[in-house]
């Protein structure tokens, strides 16, 4: 009787949990997704939803349920019965095959699968990637450089004099990833672990100090940091005081539009403009 | 091993005066004072760097370890341990009763343990204290209460140093641990016991390290101590890794004594398949703790040579990588050090609360075992943002998988409630409160165990929500749970019900209230050790805040009522949840030597029903003896 009524309401309350679920996924999970890299973690975690919303629902609904259907009054004394059922090789069977298939499931997809995808999209000899946008990144305590060497362009800035990134929309683009100190006047070497992430990209990657490191992606969505705040470039890894304020605006623009910055951005290097 | 002297206050009164001039831990703060200048004075003279102040890196290291050493002297192990070991008599006289034995070196596991359980509580205000200034500066979203971001970034780590080396690694190991695992194996005793008393006096050393580390210089690395960023810090930083050095070794050896105290000292017919729950988790935990502690106590003493000499192991010039792997490879390892004891918990009290007998409990031993294996294999799942594409994939693997044994800690306690006679009382509530939150926690683990979605929740306040989980969620709710459940055994007295469970509901719905947001600030661009934020972020910290101050009182409240209750609260009776386990065989709270004669168990501890046999009994010809030897001293304590 406890079982049948337990199921049903389990059923019922999941069934709930996944409408549930629909609207948080119809409202994007992280807020604001704008990049390849984004799109394919969303989806794996709206599918990590889908499957774990019935899990949470089944093991919190087994407390409440115990907790209000076998409880005793207080000063009551039950009288126990003569033993007590052990041990039930269906429901340990079923929990412990369960439990392992859910994780197998999860382990390939969208674990495997995702992590494929996105080597995929990470291969440097890829036509898109072959075509690439190439962004020097310098990580400094505590500024962000951005520099784009295939237009000559050594360290780009908007007009309040800040660090900029600003990027074609659609066209993939290679950040070159580089943690050092070219202000320093002695030692360019010394600096500290940061990491690069943007949030609206969904991806983060470690700044490692003496380490060359590289990543693509793919802007999907015109967007502006004035427009969406999560499109920013932030450092995400403790760098000591200065890094709250270690970040950068980040637009990304048509491809008409882009070329007018880089020419903007040429005069401005240049002393024309 | 000549046993310890014990005597009654009323000899120690007639022969005392003389002998204790002031109070051990008054005289401790006074010898470790003199040493720490005594060897700083000394390390300047012959380490002389001019222009620097009197304190500098190498004469505070110098000094902290003298420091240290003239600390627990001055509790009493200069004449119960140091004198005694040269020769000269013992002449320290162990009290047996009094608040003020608790306030100096003793080698009764109980009191060890209340000593750790009030330190542990003691570090949890102090850290909580820091917790609750923090929220202040986040309140808005620039410096306010902070005046530099390095004065927050110290508050960070003094914070998350406090609560994981001080609170989470002691409270449930050292303290009940200490206390309740020597009788529930019907043990009289553990197996080290003066090193077991001198292993706590470590954690209060510890705690006040980390507490004042400001005074060498903020540091701004957080619990990890990051490199190669701490190789920038101010001198700060020294006082982490001596404090935590402090801290971890008291760790280790509360693993070294339990350990060997399961493994050789339970009562006859307390065989490997009655052994306790509670004491599973302490022995899986114990190898956790004997296996990986070394290892990081290693790799700070490496980043404190890094800081003073400095050696460049983990800068850029040298193998920056190499801290952070070496740091996780401990760091995951920590998490189930804190959570198996929970888990084990669990088990321990819902068959008691339940009346009736556990459930599968093969399998919940093998889970706490394979947790204790497998957590040696995920540690790079905190490095999935900077470790190579190639090593993703296993080490995603092995994270998902070790959710399966955890699941069966659920497993066991879902099938023992059901069909049970459940009692809601506080303990139950508090214990259910806990496998919620890990639900929660456990569940957001798995979005962050997968390394696509890992890249973009990683160092964001989702990881923050998510550890607060599964750390205050299982840890500190369990912890609570097991102070309501024993307190009849430690103090003889009762809590008062309506305020348990009133208080329990207060800090559950604040809690989640609090940390549940933490996901959602995550997922919406928030980043880590931030005392200065995006403009868009405000809102929902400022409300965060004010449930946090909230949660902060709650956990208040609930420390009230237990002294309360412990003092003054209605007298319980012997055995009030009418448990099967040996440490309610004996009075409360118990006698020196735990059982008037050593316990002999005779039937399974967790199986309930009308015809089971009573579980422990005393033979009667040690009781026959025993009632012969007057001095309390009992039957021989091998």
């Amino acid at each position: 009787m406890d079982v049948v009524g337990f199921g049903i309401l389990w059923v019922v309350l999941s069934i709930l949990g996944e409408l549930g679920v629909r609207v948080i996924i119809h409202n994007d999970p992280l807020y604001y997704t704008a990049s390849n890299i984004g799109l394919m973690v969303e989806n794996a975690m709206d599918f990590l939803l889908v499957v774990l919303v019935p899990i949470f629902i089944f093991v919190g609904l087994t407390l409440i349920w115990s907790m209000i259907r076998f409880r005793v009054k207080r000063g009551e004394n039950p009288i126990l019965p003569e033993k007590f059922v052990r041990n039930n090789k269906w429901f340990v069977g079923s929990w412990v095959i369960g439990s392992i298939a859910i994780n197998l499931l999860f382990f390939l997809h969208p674990t495997a699968s995702a992590t494929e995808q996105f080597f995929a999209m990470e291969n440097p000899q890829s036509p898109q990637n072959q075509q690439a946008v190439i962004v020097d990144v310098t990580a400094r305590q505590w500024e962000w450089i951005f520099s784009y060497p295939q237009y000559g362009l050594k360290e780009t800035l908007n007009a309040n004099g800040q660090d900029q990134l600003e990027l074609p929309v659609g066209r993939s683009v290679k950040f070159v990833l580089r943690s050092y100190d070219p202000y320093h006047t002695y030692d360019q070497y010394v600096d500290v672990i940061h990491s690069f992430w943007v949030p609206s990209w969904g991806i983060k990657e470690d700044v490692i100090p003496g380490e060359i490191r590289s990543i693509y992606i793919t802007p999907t969505k015109l967007t502006s940091f004035a427009q969406n705040p999560m499109s920013r470039v932030q450092c995400a890894e403790v760098c000591g005081p200065g890094h709250p304020w270690m970040e950068a605006p980040l637009n990304v623009v048509s491809t008409g539009q882009f070329q007018k910055w880089i020419q903007y951005q040429k005069n401005l290097q240049n002393g024309l403009s | 091993m000549a046993q310890t002297n014990v005597a009654p206050t009323s000899t120690r009164a007639a022969q005392g005066g003389k002998r204790r001039v002031m109070p051990p831990v008054l005289r401790a703060f006074l010898w470790s004072g003199i040493a720490f200048v005594v060897v700083n004075t000394f390390v300047d003279v012959v380490d002389p760097f001019r222009g620097h102040p009197f304190v500098t890196g190498p004469s505070a290291t110098f000094g902290w370890v003298a420091a240290v050493i003239g600390w627990l002297l001055g509790v009493g192990v200069w004449e119960s341990v140091a004198l005694p070991l040269f020769g000269y008599p013992d002449t320290w006289r162990e009290k047996s009763a009094g608040w003020r034995r608790y306030f100096e070196y003793s080698t009764d596991h109980k009191v060890i343990g209340l000593q750790y359980l009030g330190s542990a509580m003691g570090g949890f205000l102090i850290a909580g204290a820091v917790a609750m200034l923090m929220r202040v500066q986040l309140m808005s979203n620039h410096l306010t209460i902070f005046r530099y971001p390095t004065n927050y970034l110290t508050a960070v780590g003094i914070h998350g140093t406090i609560m994981m080396f001080s609170v989470a690694n002691v409270a449930l190991l050292g303290g009940f641990g200490n206390y309740m695992v020597p009788m529930m194996i019907g043990s009289r005793g553990t197996a080290f016991p003066k090193l077991s008393g001198i292993s706590v006096w470590l954690v209060p050393a510890g705690i006040l390290t980390v507490l004042f580390s400001p005074l060498l210089g903020a540091w701004t690395t957080g619990w990890r101590g990051y490199e190669p960023l701490a190789s920038q810090d101010a001198n700060g930083i020294l006082f982490y890794y001596l404090g935590v050095a402090a801290l971890t070794m008291s760790t280790f050896i509360v693993a070294l004594n339990m350990v060997t105290t399961i493994m050789f000292r339970r009562a006859r017919g307390m065989t490997w398949n009655r052994l306790p729950l509670f004491a599973w988790g302490q022995l899986t935990v114990g190898l956790l703790v004997l296996i990986w502690i070394p290892e990081i106590q290693t790799t700070f003493v490496l980043a404190l040579l890094e800081k003073l000499i400095p050696f460049n192991f983990f800068a850029a010039t040298g193998s920056v990588m190499s801290y952070l792997e070496l740091f996780w490879l401990f760091g995951h390892p920590e998490v189930y050090m804190i959570a198996v004891p929970a888990f084990a918990l669990w088990n321990e009290i819902i068959p008691v609360m339940s009346q009736k007998s556990l459930f599968a409990r093969d399998w919940a031993v093998i889970g706490l075992v394979f947790v204790m294996m497998l957590s040696g294999l995920v540690w790079a799942h905190h490095m999935f943002t900077n470790i190579r594409n190639s090593e993703l994939l296993p080490f995603s693997f092995f994270t998902e998988m070790i959710s399966i044994p955890t699941g069966f800690a659920y497993m066991a306690g879902i099938g023992t409630m059901w069909k049970g006679k459940i009692r809601l009382n506080t303990p139950m509530l508090l214990i259910l409160m806990s496998m919620f939150n890990f639900l929660i926690g456990g569940l957001t683990g798995v979005l962050l165990a997968d390394p696509m979605v890992n890249l973009q929740l990683h160092d964001t306040f989702y990881v923050v929500g998510h550890f607060h989980y599964t750390v205050i969620g299982s840890l500190v709710f369990t912890g609570l749970a097991g102070v309501y459940y024993w307190l009849p055994k430690m103090s003889g007295r009762m809590y008062n019900e309506f305020w348990g469970k009133f208080l329990s509901i207060v800090l559950f719905l604040t809690f989640n209230i609090t940390f549940s947001q933490f996901f959602l600030l995550g997922l919406h661009g928030m980043n880590r050790w931030v005392p200065a934020y995006p403009q868009y972020l405000q809102p929902m910290n400022f409300e965060v805040s004010i449930f946090a101050f909230f949660l902060g009182a709650s956990f208040l409240g609930h420390f009230i009522h237990i002294f309360w209750a412990w003092a003054k609260g209605p007298k319980a009776s012997e055995n009030p949840w009418n448990a099967r386990t040996p440490e309610w065989f004996t009075t409360s709270p118990p006698p020196r030597n735990n059982f008037p004669v050593e316990p002999e168990i005779v039937s399974s501890l967790y199986i309930y029903g009308s015809s089971q046999p009573v579980s422990v009994q005393f033979p009667a010809e040690q009781e026959l003896a025993a009632a012969k030897d007057p001095d309390g001293e009992g039957g021989p304590v091998q």
